[in-house]
């Protein structure tokens, strides 16, 4: 192996990043995972576990986490906190009724240890379902301004129609490469 | 690239072959399947590539006009017995056999036909229900869910529609409605079948799966399980196994019979891997997949539910 192979696998190496996708149970998430890897997303049943997929993204290796979001499986969220560089929070806008659950599940992560400095996207998803609240209402009942230990963003979304995806995932990568791989 | 060039060379030399052994044993090749090979998988999958490289103009039309009324889902068992004598008059004129001379050419062949292309039709009946949504707001699906838990908790009682003991058997929450996902109202039709038709085993699976170290949410782990049994249909390994349990044309109870053989085994390879928790879910479920991909692909597989534990 010559030298510029290794330069260049290093190179590789630091170009991966790991994010996390996390949120309540039918937030959305393995739906928002599979259309960003453009799967289909007709046959999606509830999450036991986590699917990880790999993807390519403007030139970055993005390894993407999905843990199931339900209540008996949240504790095994703590499993997957090590080398975060990123958290997608995915939120369901048309649950009003668990909203003060989901905030409560979000303070609680932002506290860990662990996830210290990862970049905060919230997808506030389901933007195609009647009786969907807004981003800035969703960021509201988060609390989210009251965030001052993550860089943090809330775009509006549905991984059903795919609008907005690629924009939140834009800013995640480029927030998390800003602050890895730019310092000096 | 090796099995390219193979399929060429099969390609130019079956009609030899077949030429060949049509002289010398005085039988086409669909007599000769019949007569060969077992009943049930074997002889109808033999038969089924058989005909789909059949370059007959009679029976490539044949092909489309059976594709085209099962996918049509116009198989029923009023008009099954006239479209089988149609197809089977066709193929003795086309082939020139003798019925006279072949009195069970003619019954072996129909039921290889029921059998394939009763498959196909499962596959798009399938597709249909799977296609339909829960809608809490459909009276029938509502019934349907109710059905669900009566049928597992026949001494419990609900008590109201959002509620915490939709947990007990496995839902994610406190309404399952959101829970059946992809899989629609096909997902909670295997459950309700698994509930009703094997309510022994059913209880047993259901302990297991709450038991305090290996237990799994049994609902959830069923919609995985639709989820799987689908895939198993449309890529055509669970042929094997609905073609040899087949008595008739394979209706909607063969696939929830198949689903009901895939929960019962998941269940026991669960118990027996001994995760450390839930997390291992997706890694048992590739790793139960692919043995019962390998089983399917022996043509004499057949599943069946332990009879003697339902009877207890």
């Amino acid at each position: 192996m010559g030298l510029l192979t290794v330069l260049k696998k290093l190179k590789q190496k630091e170009k991966e990043m790991r994010i996390l996708m996390l949120g309540l149970d039918n937030a959305g998430k393995t739906t928002v995972l599979k259309r960003i890897n453009g799967e289909p997303i007709d046959t999606i049943s509830p999450t036991l576990g986590f699917n990880i997929k790999t993807l390519e993204h403007r030139g970055y290796k993005l390894n993407i986490w999905d843990v199931g979001g339900q209540k008996s499986l949240r504790s095994y969220w703590r499993n997957y906190f090590e080398c975060t560089d990123g958290l997608i929070w995915v939120v369901d806008s048309a649950d009003r009724r668990r909203l003060e659950d989901c905030k409560a599940e979000l303070h609680k992560l932002l506290q860990e240890e662990r996830l210290e400095g990862a970049s905060l996207l919230v997808l506030a998803n389901k933007q195609d379902l009647p009786g969907a609240l807004s981003a800035p209402d969703i960021a509201e009942v988060l609390e989210l301004p009251n965030i001052k230990t993550h860089h943090w963003q809330i775009y509006k979304c549905s991984a059903v129609t795919a609008e907005n995806l690629v924009e939140g995932i834009n800013w995640i990568v480029d927030d998390i490469a800003a602050r890895i791989f730019y310092v000096d | 690239m090796i099995r390219y060039l193979w399929s060429l060379v099969c390609y130019f030399f079956r009609p030899w072959i077949k030429w060949f052994l049509r002289q010398t044993t005085q039988m086409c090749e669909l007599q000769r399947i019949c007569y060969g090979e077992p009943s049930g998988a074997p002889r109808a999958l033999a038969i089924e590539d058989s005909l789909r490289h059949s370059r007959d103009a009679t029976i490539k039309k044949l092909l489309i006009y059976l594709d085209d009324i099962s996918d049509k889902c116009e198989i029923t068992i009023e008009t099954e017995q006239e479209v089988l004598q149609e197809v089977i008059k066709t193929v003795l004129l086309t082939k020139k056999i003798n019925p006279v001379a072949h009195p069970d050419f003619a019954k072996s062949f129909g039921k290889c036909i029921e059998l394939i292309w009763g498959y196909r039709q499962l596959c798009v009946e399938c597709e249909e229900l799977r296609k339909i949504p829960y809608d809490a707001e459909n009276p029938e699906h509502e019934a349907l869910l109710m059905k669900l838990w009566d049928s597992l908790n026949p001494d419990e009682i609900l008590t109201s529609r959002v509620s915490k003991q939709w947990q007990h058997i496995g839902f994610q929450g406190d309404d399952p409605k959101t829970d059946f996902r992809g899989m629609g109202i096909l997902g909670l039709s295997n459950l309700i079948y698994f509930a009703q038709e094997y309510s022994g085993t059913v209880k047993q699976v259901l302990l297991h799966s709450l038991h305090p170290r290996y237990g799994y949410p049994f609902a959830i782990v069923g919609i995985n399980l639709t989820s799987m049994a689908l895939r198993l249909l449309r890529d055509g390994s669970a042929k094997t196994h609905i073609y040899n349990s087949s008595k008739t044309l394979p209706t909607i109870r063969a696939f929830h019979h198949f689903y009901c053989c895939l929960f019962y085994a998941f269940d026991g390879f669960w118990m027996q891997s001994k995760p450390n928790n839930m997390m291992e879910f997706s890694s048992v479920q590739e790793r139960f997949e692919s043995n019962i991909r390998a089983t399917l692909a022996s043509p004499t597989t057949v599943f069946r539910l332990n009879v003697s534990v339902d009877n207890v």
